[in-house]
């Protein structure tokens, strides 16, 4: 279904009905508590979310915190092994407002420790700023951080202190109050620009760190490190060729990094032979480490790119999509020196923060330096914004098609400005849309869409890319007026390749092989086939799915424009030759992408292609001329085939050759003559 | 060498060992006098434990996220080494007497370990765990204590002592039957020095770090050293130790910080031979160039045969101890 109506009906049954279900809630503050747990609250909500936290709001109404029960969130239990309950208040900033001990039973009341005691360490947790577990103060008098542990009660005071922390904590990040961005951020890895070492090193695209022996005589290890996936980075680096390669064995948004090394310390070592992985390697961000292993790795020779050191060790190694590793963070890379021969083993680590150049989203350190709540726009405003120009030109294709296809009638009755028209709207399609602005639609579109509703759709995602999500929106909508032919027959790049491709044949005075109707007729389905297959191997995979997508060569062919393992390019190269001589070969037998719109498809409203009561029963012309051979023998045009070219209206609107017109026109000119009586017939008769 | 309770929230030698030297350590008249603005000074809590940074010639602005850097480090290496927590390394270690795949970090500090067992002459042993075990559970059905734990159930134990019958290669680290491991003795210090180096590599030159251990860098060579006082155990007539430091670490290590009894006659600190709370010295001080090795040292010191101290300390020339005996003497070695 064409996403963005699809999307529409689904937000409208989607609105109500999507509050989450509290939880808890049954815990009620009285006045006097909450005065002390979170100082100048004025309503509290119930206990919701996990980890249960109530929303406080102040006195102006607004949202100002969050109060918390430990026992509710992180079970906390005193020193005799009983439950122990805290409520602690926390601002949006994520600092303690006040912290009020409703339940213990420790026995240190015991022996001479009042509960007042108690009352009082527990209520000087105010002020402890959660996101840095402690205070930041300048100068010597930094502020007690925490309350002064309670004599002879030290285990209930650390008891309590932890709780109290880890609870508050838990609350605060669950609700981005500390500042972590819980999306990573969104990388530019297309973009290429040609650029040399000193140019990838100068502006940090490359980092690199020299180590010498403690004595400062040895070279111990010059090593660099860089985000390979990037094009400007990693195809600079690599070449293209193997950039490619890299990039086509990657997993969407797995991320691959460079590490390149020379001196007395090898980095790889020698046991991920036997082992899988390299035990003297690791990337480490924020609290996570990320081990290298031998999956994916890529050994690299030689760096291709001007003006590179000599490096005795090079490789790329990937990190996994769902390893949580934030390309656009702040990371380092760590190498264990074993210390052989003299000197004890060492740590030695490189940072490495991606230039913001790459980073379509905001990084996450931005983010993490400054903790203040704010409203950040969404992702996707900002790739739209980073893609205006391309969103404008593809506006104006867009526009101009659409002004084509509403006065196709002044357009096709001019033969020569409508063959030329078509030429050059086709080779933008190609060149631009396809090459340039990546706008080429795939089946996969369709199958993540599918998905999407099944799971629950977020427009964010779709939003991503301006082009796609503009190109879908229209074709969504052509689909549902005039069919799947305006897509196909206009706007898909490898259509246009096939067409142009086929021009230039029949200009070569290439044979065409005219396929019999009966034959052509029954190879149709191939591609609903291929597409129904597709759609069934993505429920069990999505994985396998994708790799069937393959079936399509449009990634061959648009964004990794042939530089790929041979397979794909032999494939794709084999159908662009049966174009040669069957004109959109693909198109019409194979391509699942265009039979997943022709389904939804038979819904459309308009026919805008004209016929004539003879066609068919006359006159086969239109159906010897239609390229992709749409047309029966019995006239109609079949809309599930038909790219909307217009070509059989060109036909239709000229009086040379579509024989009903032709005779009418016959028939006028005889009538003229005779009123005229000017007909040279006549005159000698 | 040190036991530590497994999952116990948070009684453990470090906590309790903390707070103590909270009070008393690192004063920073030396590093603010030669600072261009008041050095910027983190007080919270790390490994569970009170902890401290102090960033000389820090902007307040860069403050906050340079602190959350720091204790990134600590919570990404204490999923690694802490005991108290179930899902760390270690504690997957213990529960299954292997470890796949562990990290760079856990495999380094683990043959470090070792290696710090073979140079202390088995005094440094990070296999001691199972006499915890049984000392834990002898005090949590006598709370008087008695005597301490049967000595038949001692000597079980320390059967299963030994760091040689680890086996450690990077794809998996093995335990011998019954073995347990405990890095208390030593993560605090690695973890102290972890902290330090990445404060360096971001261009620190002069920092205070107290993460369970102490390691400064700097001050600049003009200004005066950063100066640590080490508190004394309670009822040793001493007092506080005052050292300046100078790019080095200090650790301490002290039996009283982790007693089963009051009188402190049984605590964490079990020599690997004989199994028994080690009771020679109240405290045991290193300064070292590293908190890994100032950390290491002072656990070995703490519970050797005190003949063999002179020699140990020979095989470790960067290191200086201080031993605080029950009476309030000092010995230094090597001699001050």
């Amino acid at each position: 279904m064409p996403p963005v109506v699809a999307a529409l009906l689904l937000m409208i049954t989607m609105l109500p009905g999507f509050a989450a279900a509290a939880e808890g809630g049954a815990r009620t503050l009285s006045a006097a508590e909450l005065e002390v747990v979170f100082p100048g609250a004025h309503a509290v909500g119930p206990f919701e979310g996990q980890p249960a936290a109530a929303a406080v709001r102040g006195k102006d109404g607004r949202h100002a915190g969050y109060i918390l029960s430990t026992f509710d969130t992180v079970g906390s239990t005193g020193y005799s092994g009983k439950p122990l309950d805290v409520l602690v208040g926390v601002d949006l900033a994520g600092v303690i407002t006040g912290a009020l001990l409703v339940r213990q039973t420790e026995p240190i009341l015991v022996i001479g420790i009042t509960e007042d005691d108690l009352r009082r360490y527990v209520a000087g947790f105010a002020g402890i700023n959660v996101a840095l577990r402690g205070t930041l103060a300048a100068g010597a008098a930094a502020p007690q951080a925490y309350p002064d542990v309670i004599s002879g009660a030290s285990i209930s005071s650390a008891v309590i202190r932890d709780s109290i922390v880890r609870a508050a904590t838990a609350v605060a990040g669950s609700r981005g109050l500390l500042g972590r961005a819980s999306a990573a951020a969104r990388i530019d890895v297309a973009s290429f620009m040609p650029a040399t070492w000193a140019e990838l090193v100068a502006d940090g695209s490359v980092t690199c760190r020299r180590f010498t022996q403690a004595d400062g005589t040895a070279l111990l290890l010059d090593l660099c490190a860089a985000l390979a996936t990037p094009a400007r980075i990693g195809e600079n680096l690599l070449g293209k060729l193997a950039h490619n390669r890299l990039g086509a064995a990657l997993g969407p948004d797995d991320q691959a990094i460079l590490i390149a090394a020379a001196g007395l310390v090898s980095v790889k070592g020698t046991a991920f032979v036997r082992s899988g992985r390299f035990e003297r390697l690791q990337v480490v961000q924020g609290a996570e480490t990320f081990g290298l292993t031998t999956a994916g790795y890529v050994n690299i020779e030689a760096l291709r790119i001007a003006g590179a050191p000599e490096f005795r060790e090079i490789g790329v190694f990937v990190i996994p999509a769902g390893a949580g590793f934030d390309a656009g963070a702040p990371w380092r890379i760590e190498v264990l020196a074993p210390g052989e021969g003299a000197g004890e083993p060492a740590i030695l680590s490189i940072d490495y923060t991606l230039p913001a150049r790459y980073v379509v989203s905001p990084p996450s350190s931005a983010a993490a330096a400054e903790p203040a709540v704010s409203e950040a726009a969404p992702l996707w405003q900002e790739t739209w914004g980073g893609r205006w120009a391309a969103i404008v030109v593809l506006s104006l294709m867009l526009l101009v098609l659409t002004t084509a296809l509403v006065f196709q009638e002044a357009v096709v009755r001019r033969p020569a400005l409508y063959h030329r028209f078509r030429l050059a709207y086709l080779t933008v399609t190609l060149v631009w849309l396809g090459w340039w602005a990546g706008g080429q639609l795939s089946v996969v579109n369709v199958l993540t869409f599918i998905h999407s509703l099944m799971t629950g759709f977020q427009w964010d995602f779709f939003l991503l890319d301006p082009v796609i999500f503009i190109l879908w929106g229209y074709v969504a909508a052509a689909l549902l007026f005039l069919g799947r032919g305006v897509y196909c027959g206009w706007l898909c790049p490898f259509g246009a390749l096939q067409e142009l491709i086929s021009e230039a044949a029949r200009l070569l005075r290439l044979p065409q092989i005219v396929v019999p109707f009966t034959l052509h007729e029954r190879l149709w389905p191939i591609k609903y086939v291929a597409f129904l297959g597709l759609f069934a191997v993505s429920l069990g995979s999505t994985r396998l799915a994708f790799l069937g997508a393959e079936i399509e060569p449009f990634k061959t062919v648009m964004s990794m424009t042939f530089l790929r393992e041979w397979p794909f390019v032999v494939y794709a190269l084999a159908l662009l030759l049966a174009g040669l001589f069957i004109e959109r070969f693909f198109c019409r037998y194979l391509c699942p992408l265009g039979a997943a719109l022709a389904i939804p498809a038979r819904m459309r409203m308009f026919e805008w292609l004209k016929r004539r009561p003879q066609c068919g029963r006359e006159c086969g012309i239109c159906f010897q001329r239609c390229p992709v051979q749409a047309i029966h023998p019995e006239g109609q045009i079949n809309p599930n085939e038909c790219v909307h070219c217009l070509n059989c209206q060109r036909v239709y609107a000229d009086d040379t050759l579509c024989p009903p017109l032709a005779a009418r026109r016959k028939r006028r000119e005889r009538r003229e003559a005779l009123t005229t009586g000017a007909g040279p017939t006549l005159g000698s008769a | 060498m040190l036991g530590s309770p497994p999952f116990s929230p948070l009684v453990s030698r470090r906590r309790v060992l903390q707070i103590v030297a909270c009070g008393a350590a690192a004063v920073l008249t030396g590093a603010r006098a030669h600072a261009r603005t008041p050095p910027i000074v983190w007080e919270g809590t790390a490994l569970g434990a009170p902890a401290r940074l102090i960033l000389v010639d820090e902007s307040e602005k860069t403050a906050s996220a340079t602190v959350r850097a720091c204790l990134d480090e600590v919570e990404r290496l204490e999923r690694e080494f802490s005991l108290y927590r179930p899902d760390s390394a270690l504690s997957r270690l213990n529960a299954n007497g292997a470890l796949e795949r562990p990290s760079l970090d856990f495999l380094h500090l683990l043959r470090l370990s070792v290696a710090f067992g073979e140079r202390t002459g088995g005094a440094f042993d990070i296999s001691v765990q199972p006499l915890w075990q049984v000392y834990a559970d002898h005090f949590a059905t006598h709370p008087d204590g008695g005597d301490g734990p049967p000595p038949a159930a001692i000597k079980e134990a320390v059967s299963r002592v030994g760091y040689q019958r680890l086996s450690i290669r990077s794809e998996r680290i093995v335990l011998a039957p019954g073995m347990a491991v405990t890095l208390n003795g030593i993560a605090q210090g690695y973890i102290t020095d972890r902290v330090a180096e990445l404060l360096r590599a971001r261009g620190y030159a002069s920092v205070l770090v107290e993460m369970g251990e102490i390691r400064a860098l700097g001050p600049a060579p003009a200004a005066p050293p950063w100066s640590v006082a080490v508190a004394v155990p309670p009822h040793v007539p001493a007092d506080p130790l005052s050292l300046p430091l100078r790019d080095g670490a200090v650790a301490s290590s002290a039996g009283y910080a982790t007693a089963f009894d009051p009188a402190a006659r049984f605590h964490h600190l079990f020599a690997p031979d004989t199994g028994a709370s080690a009771q020679r010295f109240a405290a045991v001080t290193v300064v070292a160039p590293q908190a890994t090795l100032a950390d290491a040292l002072s656990t070995a010191l703490f519970v050797a045969q005190p003949e063999t101290l002179p020699a140990m300390m020979q095989a470790f020339p960067s290191a200086r101890a201080i031993l605080t005996l029950p009476s309030g003497r000092r010995l230094r070695i090597p001699a001050a």
